[in-house]
């Protein structure tokens, strides 16, 4: 009889990844390690009546950490000490920072929500007093203004820090190093400092009144470093094969820059922009003192003051009624809110055109 | 001598990395419509040098440069010269390929009008004969608009040679084009250069004595020893430089001795 050779595809079997396989000793003593201290915590919380955190931090951790080592010893031997100690310390600090921002994002989700509402988003702030209920007035005008200040200060920041990475990724520039330095020395600038220098420039010096422009200008300098920084290393991280290769084909150096480098780097560019927004839209220091704040709104950036988010959340939180401060974390939330519309529509925007191999 | 035209040559070509001398006096002339490979050990400055014979090698920060590289009598390094004009003239493959990730396969084959701002009034016309002479038509006729990344290494490389091929050049440098791929791939980049050679001037690089027996009119060997800066020690016709080879080293280094 001729031998059959049967090559039909089978489906993937559930274990198929013998690297990931665990020995049951190993899960045993693991599950042993975390159920013992969990269980000496939960009982000094019930028995001493201890604050959960202070437990947490004072017994959980420690009998912990020893419990880890322990297991780590019993299953690999001496090296396995540093083992446990790796992992209890990485799942700890990665679960704090994880707190951490779950933490915040909730409560300004579940302060700001009560103040959400139609009226909240699309009307102004006149007329309304600090005490006004919340049915009437919002911060439709300061969604508006921060949009505008924000938005005119990136057109003018794109450009140019799209500019410098290009100088500090694509020439043999000479100064590419005093350069870098004054990025990192800009990015340390305060944002007060930046506003404040605006204000005398402009607004003290008697050349305008308080305006929205004078903002978006205040914003630049913070908002450059990080877009220079970003698109630098998206920059860099393009092959030099295929600037090579379009400068091969006889392409001058500039395009060979915006048909191959740029479209190669483009969901990195478009990080850079989303960060250097979402570094700045929440900035209230430097428009406090450059575009002030206005109830009514504004769309001429050119002309009187305008409202936007952080100012508008700054000045109902100094009033300290209790109207006022569910405006503030409302206008706290719609903050949050734009910057996840801005970062989810900059992904779709910049999904890759490039399939991997099929 | 017959009264071949040297349509490229170089002439005492002499290449630095900042203070370091990695070429002298490198003197070859590479007749037209005839394959000429530079063969030699790693580190002796071959790749350096077929990257001086279309300004490529001025790319690297440190680089250095003296001699001549004639182009039609033209030295490309003269006064006022355009390394974009060299470079439209002189295409170069590279060793590993570098299709444009973000384009399609026809777009690829038409990037280098686009980058080198031409128009062309029939451009299906020259995707199709541009992929013929890199013998990959028939692979991808059916799949222009998938993006390059989805060919395999080989036709990825024979894409890069069509891409080259669609500019029209006059010269076609190839820097190690064939290290990265598999037998098969290696044997048609091979028959495509052997049918390209009777219309233009090619240049290859290569570590494959093999390869460049099979494909090679003329020979030259590399050498750089000790420290001391690449040159040419032997260049010749492929067969005399392979079975009676004047110098002791060439004679070494092609029977697999060092190297």
């Amino acid at each position: 009889m001729e031998k059959v050779i049967d090559l039909t595809p089978v489906a993937r079997p559930k274990a198929s990844q013998p690297w990931a396989r665990k020995s049951p000793k190993f899960i045993a003593s693991a599950a042993f390690a975390s159920i013992i201290p969990a269980a000496i915590t939960l009982a000094f919380i019930a028995t001493a009546g201890l604050d959960f955190m202070a437990a947490l931090i004072a017994i959980f951790l420690p009998l912990q950490v020893i419990a880890a080592a322990l297991v780590g010893v019993s299953v690999y031997g001496r090296r396995g000490i540093l083992e446990g100690l790796l992992v209890v310390a990485t799942i700890f600090f990665s679960s704090f920072v994880f707190v951490l921002l779950g933490s915040v994002i909730w409560s300004v989700v579940s302060n700001g929500a009560a103040a959400i509402s139609p009226s909240f988003i699309f009307q102004n702030n006149y007329y309304i007093q600090p005490k006004t209920s919340l049915e009437y007035g919002g911060v439709g005008h300061a969604i508006l203004g921060s949009l505008l200040i924000v938005g005119a200060s990136t057109l003018v920041t794109v450009p140019l820090g799209l500019a410098t990475a290009v100088y500090l990724t694509e020439t043999q520039g000479k100064s590419k190093g005093i350069i870098r330095t004054l990025l990192q020395a800009m990015a340390g600038l305060p944002s007060v400092v930046s506003g404040l220098f605006i204000y005398a420039m402009f607004i003290a010096s008697g050349i305008t009144t308080y305006a929205g422009w004078t903002g978006s200008l205040a914003l630049i300098p913070l908002m450059l470093p990080t877009v220079a920084r970003v698109t630098e290393e998206s920059l860099r991280l393009v092959p030099a094969e295929l600037r090579n290769g379009a400068l091969a084909l006889g392409a001058p150096a500039w395009r060979a820059f915006v048909q191959v480098t740029l479209p190669a780097a483009k969901s990195g560019i478009v990080t850079a922009v989303l960060l250097g927004v979402a570094r700045v839209i929440g900035e209230t220091a430097p428009l406090v003192l450059t575009t002030f704040a206005a109830d009514r709104t504004n769309l001429n950036l050119f002309s009187g003051q305008m409202g936007s988010l952080p100012t508008y959340l700054f000045n109902y939180i100094a009033f300290g009624f209790d109207e006022s401060i569910k405006r503030s974390w409302g206008a706290a939330l719609v903050i949050l809110i734009i910057v996840a519309i801005l970062f989810i529509s900059a992904r779709v925007a910049s999904g890759t055109r490039t399939k991997a191999r099929k | 001598m017959s009264s071949r035209t040297y349509q490229l040559s170089a002439e005492n070509v002499n290449v630095w990395f900042g203070e370091r001398h990695v070429l002298k006096d490198v003197n070859l002339a590479f007749p037209s419509n005839q394959v000429t490979a530079l063969i030699g050990p790693s580190g002796c400055g071959k790749s350096t040098f077929i990257r001086t014979l279309n300004r490529m090698h001025e790319l690297i920060p440190s680089a250095g440069f003296g001699g001549k590289v004639l182009l039609d009598g033209e030295d490309i390094y003269g006064d006022g010269v355009d390394p974009v004009k060299v470079r439209l003239k002189v295409g170069m493959v590279f060793q590993k390929p570098n299709p444009f990730p973000t384009m399609t396969i026809q777009e690829n084959v038409l990037s280098g009008l686009k980058l080198s701002g031409r128009k062309n009034p029939n451009n299906e016309e020259l995707v199709e004969t541009s992929l013929r002479r890199a013998s990959i038509w028939n692979e991808v006729k059916d799949r222009l608009n998938d993006p390059a990344l989805s060919l395999s290494g080989g036709q990825q490389q024979r894409l890069c040679i069509a891409r080259s091929l669609a500019m029209g050049p006059d010269v076609l440098l190839m820097d190690e084009p064939c290290s990265a791929l598999d037998p098969g791939s290696t044997r048609r980049v091979e028959e495509t250069i052997l049918e390209l050679a009777p219309q233009m001037t090619i240049v290859i690089v290569t570590h494959n004595m093999q390869q460049a027996q099979r494909v090679a009119d003329q020979t030259a060997f590399f050498l750089s020893e000790d420290g001391n800066p690449g040159h040419v020690v032997e260049f010749g016709a492929t067969e005399q430089v392979f079975e009676q080879p004047v110098d002791p080293r060439t004679n070494d280094y092609v029977n697999g001795h060092f190297g």
